[in-house]
């Protein structure tokens, strides 16, 4: 039995590699609870918004790993691969494994944001424009992620899903601006707003400044281990069929192919 | 201080959850390439792939 022809070699992970991965993960871990006690216990009440300030916290940071770095990454990622100078499968791998890691962010963006609304506009949810198009881009990402699982060859796959994943993209910009071009429910931008002046001092700003940071190392560790899952699952086939067939192949086990099929 | 804790709680467990799930993904595949290298490799002292 012979693995995937495009990959020959087996995909071992250097042990350098494996290191970083594990610092990463583990200083995201000291990092997100460090914003957690920060958060619910330090910082003191805002005078206008009371306790529910403290979802500030966190509410900003995975919006911002979700619109800016995740769906970011992916958008540049499927460029590159569609620029015929830089076209390889790493950048498709890296723009699948993003997108998947951003629609658990986006998903997390619109929880947290309704559950500080309902309190706050007294409803959990609103067709105002923010939401709208953070629920579009969801909806898009999705998609994307649906579209990968077509069966077809991975070149194919790719120039297909990087198609998509701009097409998707076009909507963060309008997800960021849609403050400023229509009426909206949602609060202008805090920290990254025109005059590049943030308004929230104090223990407040670091507090919040500490969460995006703890966000974005969550963020690259589980890029870095769905890009792991993405190399691993090139090498052994395309489908998790596949995977199961080659697992139960290994093992010497005979198969069934009414089953299989 | 109610609506707080809810959504410490969804968004931290989601994230949890998910890393859970991706580690558990990359050990299940990690040991399936591992079976299909041990597979495909000659035992010691016995035939090789060409039947030699």
């Amino acid at each position: 039995m012979s693995p995937n022809p495009s990959v020959s070699a087996p995909p071992v992970q250097s042990s350098r590699a494996r290191w970083t991965t594990r610092v990463i993960g583990i200083t995201a871990v000291v990092a997100t609870a460090l914003t957690v006690w920060l958060g619910l216990w330090v910082t003191p009440p805002d005078q206008v918004q009371g306790n529910l300030v403290r979802l500030v916290y966190i509410h900003p940071g995975v919006a911002w790993v979700a619109l800016y770095l995740a769906f970011g990454l992916a958008a540049v990622s499927s460029l590159l691969y569609l620029w015929p100078r830089t076209r390889s499968l790493f950048w498709d791998r890296l723009a699948a494994a993003s997108v998947e890691v951003g629609v658990v962010f986006n998903i997390c963006t619109l929880i947290s944001g309704s559950i500080w609304g309902k309190p706050t506009w007294g409803v959990w949810w609103a067709w105002d424009a923010r939401l709208t198009s953070t629920a579009v881009l969801l909806v898009l990402f999705l998609g994307y992620l649906a579209l990968r699982r077509v069966p077809a060859e991975p070149e194919v796959r790719a120039k297909r899903s990087a198609f998509v994943a701009l097409f998707a993209a076009v909507d963060i910009p309008i997800v960021h601006f849609s403050v400023l071009w229509w009426k909206t429910l949602h609060q202008g931008a805090t920290v990254l707003n025109a005059n590049l002046s943030p308004t929230i001092h104090g223990s407040m700003a670091w507090t919040l400044l500490l969460g995006f940071l703890a966000l974005t190392l969550v963020f690259v560790w589980m890029l870095l281990v769905r890009f792991r899952i993405g190399v691993l699952e090139d090498w052994l086939g395309t489908g998790e069929l596949d995977v199961a067939l080659r697992e139960r192949q290994a093992e010497g086990a005979p198969i069934d192919e009414d089953e299989a099929a | 201080m109610g609506y707080v804790q809810a959504g410490y709680t969804i968004v931290l467990s989601l994230l949890f959850l998910y890393g859970v799930a991706l580690v558990w993904r990359r050990r299940r595949l990690t040991r399936a390439v591992e079976r299909v290298v041990a597979a495909d490799a000659p035992e010691p002292g016995g035939p090789t792939v060409d039947g030699r």
